[in-house]
C-alpha cells in the first residue's frame, strides 16, 4: 500500500530532500491519519480483497482450495456462462423487472412529489409525507409477509375486494402465477419506496423561488402550466441525475425483494419469471458451490453495469444535462 | 413555501377546467397513497390484538373485534423470540454506534484539506462504489476471516459505508473552519477536535446516519441467512423468514406459547398461526416505526445534502 501512495501522490514522490517526505508529514499529523486509517483498512479488506477474488473467475475452484490459488482455466467459466441455457431467461427477467422499475417505478415518485407540492394544507401534507416513508423502514421480509397475507386466496383483502366488486369470480393466486410476478415485483417496489424516493424531488422543489410562482400568477398561468413550467423544470436536473444512477444499476435487481417474494426461490411456480441475475448467482455460486462460475457471472454483471453507467452519463453530458461525473 | 400559498389565495385566480382536474387527481393520489400505505399495518395491528378464534371469521379491518393480548403473551413466552430480539437489538446498537464512529472518523479525516494523501484516500473510497468483487468472493473472504457463525460478522464487514461517508463528509465540510482553527491554536489534536468539537455540532447528520445504519442492521436478513447457522445468533428477521418459508413454524410457535398458558387461545391452529405471525411482525417493526418520525427532519436534511452534486 505504501508504494501505491507514492505512485498516486506525485507531490509526495517528487519532494526534495530538504522538505519532509510524505511519510514524515503523515507521521507528523498522526492524529488526523489515525482517524482515516481504520476506515481505509476495513475498506481494503472488505472491498478490495473481493476484487482480487475475481481471479477465481479465471480458475476452477475446488472445495478445499484457498480462494485464488486454484488451477487456471482461462475463459472456461465465461464460455460456460454464455452457453448456459438459463442465461437468456435470467437476463430477460432481470431486464423486464428493471425496465418496469426504471420507467413506471421511476415516474411514480415524481408524480407523487409534484402533486404533494400542490397541496395547500401543510399539516395534511406533512402527515401524508411522514406516512409515505413508513414502508421504506421495514424489511422486505415484513413486506413479503404483508403481501402474502393481503394477496392470499383464502380471505386475502385484495381478493375479497375484487370479488366484492364483482371483477373476478375466483380468487387470483398471485403467488402461483408466474405471469403476474413482474407486475407484483413492480407494484410492491412502488408501494415500499414511493415516499422515500420522492424526498429528493420534494427537496429539489423546496429550492424553487416563490417569486417564480407569483410572476406566473400575474401572467395568468394556470395551475397545470405552473406545475409543468416551474415545478417540473426545477427538478429536471435531479430527475436526470437519478435516472443515470438507476441505469447504472439496471442489472442489480433487488435481491432481498425477489428472494422474499419467492420464499428464497423456494416457490417453483415463480421460478420461470422471478429468477434474476443476482438470485441466479446466489444459487449457482453459493448454494450449488460452483464458486468460479458464480464469480464469472458476477464479474460480467459488474462490467455491464459499469459500461451502462458510463454510457448513460456520457449521453446526459452530451445532451447538456447535469452529469454524474 | 407558505408565501406561495398565501399569494395564490390573495390573488383569487379564476379556476379553469384543468385546475379542477389537478385538484381531483391530487385528492385521488393522496388518498390512494394514504390508504394503501397505512391500511396493511393497521389491519395487521388489529389482527395481532384480536382473539385468534375470532380472526378466522374474517372481516377484521382496523379495529380488533375481541381485544386480547394473548397473541403477544404467546410469542413472548417463546425463548426463541427473546433471543432473536436480543440479537437484533445488540447488532443494531453496536453496529450503528461503531459504524458511526468508524465511518464518521473517515469522513471527518477526508473533509480536512490538509490531510496527507487525501486525493489517494478519496479515490480509494470511490472505486468500490462503482466496482466490486461481487457475492462469491465476498463469501469466501468472510469464511476465511473466521467470521462465519460469530456475532461479529454482523458488525465488522458493515463498519464502513461509502454512501454514508460521503454524506457525513459533505456535512463536515460545511462546518466553518474557524472551529477547527481555534481548537488547533489551543493545542487540541484532531481526535479531540473530531469527537469533542465536530461531533456535538453535527447532530443532524449523525442522527441521519445513525438511522441509516440502524435500519440496515435491524432489517438485514442476508447476513444471518448465509453466515450464521447457530440458532442462538439468529435475529428477528430470521424468525420472520422461518414463518414465511415454513407454514408450520408459526403453528409451532403458537403451540409452544400455548403450553405455558394452557387453555388460552390454543384452539384453531390455522388462525393462531396467522395471529402469531402478525404479532411477531408488529413486534419486529415497532421500534423503527416509533423512531423514524422523530428523526424525519434530520434525514430530510441529510438527503438534501446528498442530492447536491459531490
Amino acid at each position: 500500500m505504501g508504494v501505491m501512495i507514492k505512485v498516486t501522490n506525485p507531490n509526495a514522490a517528487s519532494t526534495t530532500r530538504k522538505q519532509p517526505n510524505f511519510f514524515q508529514r503523515a507521521i507528523e499529523q498522526w492524529d488526523l491519519q489515525l482517524l482515516v486509517i481504520p476506515g481505509i483498512l476495513l475498506l481494503f479488506v472488505f472491498s478490495y480483497i473481493p476484487i482480487y477474488g475475481l481471479v477465481m473467475a479465471f480458475q476452477e475452484y475446488r472445495i478445499g482450495d484457498f480462494p485464488g490459488q486454484s488451477e487456471w482455466v482461462g475463459f472456461k467459466q465465461f464460455i460456460a456462462l454464455f452457453q448456459d441455457q438459463n442465461l437468456p431467461l435470467v437476463l430477460r427477467n432481470t431486464l423486464a423487472i428493471s425496465g418496469l422499475k426504471l420507467t413506471i417505478g421511476f415516474v411514480c415518485p415524481i408524480i407523487f412529489a409534484v402533486f404533494l407540492n400542490e397541496m395547500s394544507n401543510q399539516t395534511l401534507k406533512k402527515g401524508i409525507q411522514t406516512i409515505s416513508y413508513l414502508p421504506h423502514f421495514i424489511s422486505w421480509t415484513v413486506c413479503a409477509m404483508l403481501l402474502f397475507d393481503f394477496l392470499s386466496t383464502d380471505g386475502g383483502a385484495v381478493n375479497e375486494m375484487l370479488m366484492g366488486a364483482g371483477l373476478i369470480s375466483q380468487p387470483i393466486g398471485f403467488f402461483s402465477r408466474s405471469d403476474l410476478f413482474w407486475g407484483l415485483a413492480l407494484v410492491s417496489d412502488i408501494w415500499k419506496e414511493l415516499g422515500w424516493n420522492s424526498i429528493i424531488f420534494i427537496s429539489a422543489m423546496a429550492g424553487v423561488d416563490a417569486e417564480m410562482y407569483e410572476a406566473a400568477d400575474i401572467d395568468g398561468a394556470t395551475r397545470a402550466q405552473k406545475m409543468w413550467h416551474i415545478t417540473i423544470k426545477a427538478i429536471k436536473p435531479t430527475i436526470v441525475l437519478l435516472f443515470i444512477m438507476n441505469v447504472g444499476g439496471i442489472l442489480n435487481q433487488n435481491f432481498d425483494q425477489i428472494m422474499m417474494l419467492t420464499k428464497q426461490m423456494g416457490n417453483p411456480l415463480l421460478k420461470e419469471t422471478a429468477n434474476v441475475i443476482d438470485t441466479y448467482i446466489f444459487q449457482v455460486g453459493i448454494s450449488m458451490g460452483r464458486a468460479s462460475f458464480g464469480t464469472a457471472a458476477g464479474l460480467v454483471k459488474s462490467l455491464i453495469n459499469f459500461v451502462l453507467l458510463i454510457a448513460a452519463n456520457t449521453i446526459a453530458d452530451k445532451a447538456g444535462e447535469n452529469a454524474l461525473f | 413555501m407558505t408565501g406561495v400559498k398565501e399569494t395564490r389565495h390573495k390573488m383569487k385566480v379564476k379556476k379553469v377546467f384543468s385546475d379542477y382536474v389537478i385538484i381531483v387527481s391530487m385528492v385521488i393520489i393522496m388518498t390512494v397513497v394514504f390508504v394503501a400505505t397505512l391500511y396493511p399495518f393497521l389491519n395487521s395491528l388489529a389482527i395481532s390484538f384480536n382473539n385468534a378464534d375470532d380472526t378466522i371469521l374474517g372481516g377484521i379491518t382496523i379495529f380488533p373485534r375481541i381485544p386480547t393480548i394473548a397473541n403477544y403473551r404467546q410469542i413472548f413466552t417463546n425463548p426463541t423470540i427473546w433471543m432473536a430480539y436480543g440479537i437484533t437489538f445488540a447488532r443494531t446498537i453496536i453496529g450503528a454506534a461503531a459504524g458511526l464512529v468508524i465511518t464518521g472518523a473517515l469522513a471527518f479525516g477526508l473533509s480536512r484539506k490538509n490531510l496527507e494523501g487525501r486525493k489517494f484516500y478519496t479515490f480509494f473510497c470511490l472505486i468500490p462504489m462503482y466496482f466490486g468483487g461481487g457475492l462469491v468472493p465476498t463469501y469466501f473472504l468472510i469464511m476465511n476471516l473466521g467470521l462465519y457463525d460469530t456475532f461479529w460478522v454482523y458488525i465488522i464487514p458493515n463498519l464502513v459505508n461509502i454512501w454514508n461517508m460521503i454524506l457525513m463528509r459533505s456535512y463536515f465540510q460545511s462546518v466553518p473552519d474557524a472551529l477547527e482553527e481555534s481548537a488547533r491554536i489551543d493545542g487540541a489534536n484532531y481526535l479531540t477536535i473530531f469527537f469533542k468539537i465536530y461531533w456535538p455540532v453535527s447532530t443532524p447528520i449523525i442522527a441521519t446516519i445513525a438511522l441509516y445504519f440502524g435500519v440496515f442492521h435491524w432489517n438485514d436478513w442476508f447476513m444471518p441467512n448465509i453466515y450464521i447457522s447457530n440458532p442462538n445468533l439468529k435475529p428477528m428477521t430470521s424468525v420472520l423468514l422461518n414463518i414465511i418459508a415454513e407454514a408450520s413454524f408459526a403453528e409451532r410457535m403458537a403451540a409452544a406459547g400455548a403450553g405455558a398458558f394452557v387453555g388460552e387461545a390454543s384452539h384453531g391452529k390455522e388462525t393462531n398461526a396467522r395471529s402469531i405471525t402478525m404479532a411477531t411482525m408488529i413486534t419486529s417493526i415497532l421500534p423503527i416505526v416509533i423512531i423514524y418520525p422523530f428523526l424525519q427532519r434530520f434525514f430530510l436534511k441529510g438527503i438534501m445534502i446528498g442530492s447536491i452534486k459531490g
